[in-house]
């Protein structure tokens, strides 16, 4: 049971917090929560079960095929459905334009790929018999992925120059376009990242989750609890959240089950953000009077 | 001299409009049909879309049958028109087709929609304009002699499907400890809800029943209670392929053998497409129709002859699922009997339907009367093994009396 819950919980929860990243990588960019983050992890799956298993490629290239549709569907969002909002950021327009672009993409999914679930391929094959093959690569996949995506971020934050570009954007838009930082192509850049990272998520993640067009509302919403139980724009705080919501999910499972699950991790996520709403991780917000 | 100009009112403009439809109504009045005059035939299938699999293969048995009749005449010599209107699976295409074929088209029957969904929404319609409706879906409310009297159902109820499975686990299994689990859909839960009360009226002990979110990955700890309750078969209430394949799967890696028994979709390509081992559709028995599963590896007499027509006729059927295809051709066929015995008169299709009395279908047996219309009977549902697909048919499940 124990095993059970751990290889489970942490998969799960890797797919979360990655999901998670991926809001906050927009929002650090845009002050925009973008609800096009569950639509990517369900293209992440989907995208690769099409290019792998019926277009017969190899799974690596595959696997680059799909970051690519990630990279451009973050371009195509920005472009789409933020920066024609961003003007009226305090009406909220966004959470109408990402979800309905969403929306859209989900319905030509279910179109043009189908209801049903489908079968995910096998990426790397792997002697079940051998040390490699004691854990299944669909619970290690999505934890190995979340580890090389924050690394990768931390990197590209702390030690490049145009992650602390993204930072000062991050930061303060208006100070960071007076010091003449591209604003506009930085916030395209992220929320190209951010399709990497979403469609990453579901790729990674979609041996376990399969191919189905209808994980992109389950991903939407497990993915937000980290980013509100973490703190909004904290990646570190994502991951602790994802991966604490997977576990938590999984005993639920075995504790509870059923419907009951779904409660019992509702009732705990409201009760963190009544007590601190600022998320676990985050400082409460400084608001200049 | 000048004209004052006043504009018009909107009143003005709605009458004068009116008065033009009645000039145009009445100037073309549609002359007396001639005798030679094909008979309208309305058909409502969903030939694309999400849940088109199911239209495709009733669509090449309707197709046939109308040929058929065609060919042989037709109704006392009129051929049948066959006007199709594809839903693709989408009710307010439905709705729309409907207006056009009872209002415009002045179809004398309508044959679907042949998907619950469509049909929920569009049976109301057919039945405010007062034409004959024949459909074969399962969901029960769609049959409702007062609501709808001229709506027939050719197919088996939801209630039937499950009585159908709940027999089998109780009465031919001798099975008494049964887990039965659902989605979260309304299906789901509507079906856990009417068939637990139903399996308890047969003698069956319950022990484990839970409602469960398809989208979890983990069906583990779920089958695990159902083991320790001590369950000797698991009935799963979905038409969630990634649902009803991780039962399977978690069930394979359990080891554990019991057997698992629910609807067509436990059967179907889609979940076949997620079993980790083939091994893990063993022991697996959905829903099908006795007349047109092998039986000792041999089809039902009728279905057998059925089956040569339709090679001969090179109809595709290996590829769908013969009950579709048989049913499709059963519908047709009813149909084309009911309009050379009475006419295309909808009370004198009504009167006919009320009084079919084992007509002998390749899909199945059919029973109407002026109460019931629903067609189907109870003993021609049963259990086939899933894994047993050859030719669009399956083996009948073990353990029925041939």
């Amino acid at each position: 049971m124990l095993e059970s819950i751990v290889s489970y919980g942490l998969a799960v929860g890797a797919v979360y917090a990655l999901i998670g990243i991926t809001y906050n990588v927009m929002f650090s960019a845009s002050r925009v929560f973008s609800f096009t983050a569950g639509m990517l992890g369900m293209l992440g799956g989907v995208l690769g079960a099409l290019f792998i298993n019926k277009w017969g490629l190899n799974a690596a290239l595959g696997f680059v095929l799909v970051l690519v549709c990630g990279a451009v569907l973050g371009l195509v969002t920005e472009v789409l459905t933020v920066r024609p909002v961003l003007k009226s950021i305090e009406q909220h327009l966004y959470v109408l334009s990402t979800l309905a672009f969403a929306l859209m993409v989900q319905q030509v999914t279910a179109i043009e790929f189908g209801t049903e679930a489908q079968p995910f391929p096998l990426l790397i094959p792997i002697d079940a018999n051998s040390i490699m093959g004691i854990v299944d690569q669909k619970f290690w996949l999505p934890v190995l992925a979340c580890i090389i995506t924050i690394a990768g971020l931390e990197f590209l934050y702390r030690r490049t120059l145009i992650g602390r570009a993204f930072l000062a954007i991050a930061e303060d838009s208006y100070a960071a376009r007076a010091l003449g930082l591209p604003e506009t192509r930085l916030r395209l850049a992220s929320y190209a990242i951010a399709g990497i990272i979403g469609t990453l998520a579901g790729f990674t993640g979609a041996q376990m989750l399969l191919a189905f067009f209808g994980n992109q509302s389950i991903l939407n919403f497990y993915g937000f609890v980290p980013v509100a139980l973490g703190g909004m724009g904290s990646n570190r705080g994502a991951v602790i959240g994802g991966l604490a919501l997977g576990l938590f999910q999984q005993a639920a499972n075995f504790l509870v089950g059923g419907i009951f699950a779904a409660v019992a991790v509702f009732a705990v996520f409201i009760v963190v953000l009544l007590l601190r709403p600022e998320g676990l991780a985050g400082a409460a917000a400084a608001r200049r009077v | 001299m000048s004209i004052a100009r006043r504009p018009l009112k909107r009143r003005q403009v709605l009458s004068g409009s009116a008065a033009g439809a009645v000039t145009l109504a009445s100037g073309f009045a549609a002359p007396a049909i001639a005798n030679t005059e094909p008979i309208k035939i309305g058909y409502l299938p969903a030939l694309t879309g999400p849940s088109s699999s199911t239209g495709i293969g009733i669509n090449r048995g309707t197709q046939l049958a109308v040929d058929e009749i065609n060919n042989a005449g037709g109704i006392n010599g009129r051929k049948i028109e066959l006007i199709v209107r594809d839903t693709q699976s989408d009710p307010t295409k439905a709705v729309n087709a409907v207006a056009e074929l009872t209002q415009r088209a002045k179809a004398s029957v309508i044959w679907g929609p042949l998907n619950s969904g469509e049909a929920l929404a569009a049976t109301p319609l057919i039945a405010r304009d007062k034409v004959p409706m024949l459909h074969p879906c399962w969901v029960d409310e769609l049959i409702d002699v007062k609501k709808y009297p001229m709506a027939f159902r050719i197919a088996p109820t939801n209630t039937q499907v499950g009585k159908g499975a709940n027999h089998y686990v109780v009465n031919v299994l001798k099975l008494k400890k049964v887990a039965v689990v659902s989605d979260t859909t309304g299906y789901g839960t509507a079906s856990v809800n009417t068939y637990v009360p139903m399996l308890k009226a047969m003698g069956a002990e319950v022990v484990y029943t839970n409602h469960v979110d398809a989208a979890n990955p983990d069906l583990k700890p779920e089958l695990l209670r159902m083991q320790s309750a001590g369950a000797q078969a698991i009935m799963p209430w979905s038409v969630n392929a990634g649902f009803l394949s991780r039962i399977l799967n978690t069930r394979g890696a359990m080891g554990w053998d019991v057997p698992v028994v629910g609807q067509t979709t436990l059967g179907s390509g889609q979940t076949k497409a997620l079993l980790d081992k083939p091994e893990n559709w063993n022991k697996v028995y959905s829903n099908n129709f006795r007349n047109c599963c092998y039986v000792s590896g041999k089809l039902p007499p009728r279905a057998a002859e059925y089956v040569e027509r339709l090679k001969k006729a090179k109809i595709e059927f290996g590829d769908t699922l013969l009950w579709w295809v048989a049913l499709g051709w059963d519908g047709a066929q009813m149909m084309g009997e009911t309009l050379k015995a009475v006419g295309p008169k909808a009370e004198d299709i009504v009167a006919y339907w009320n009084k079919v009395k084992g007509w002998p279908g390749i899909y199945g047996t059919v029973t109407w009367t002026p109460d019931q219309h629903n067609g189907f009977p109870d003993e021609e549902v049963v259990m086939c093994e899933v894994n047993s697909l050859k030719d669009g048919a399956f083996n009948i499940a073990p353990g029925y009396a041939s």
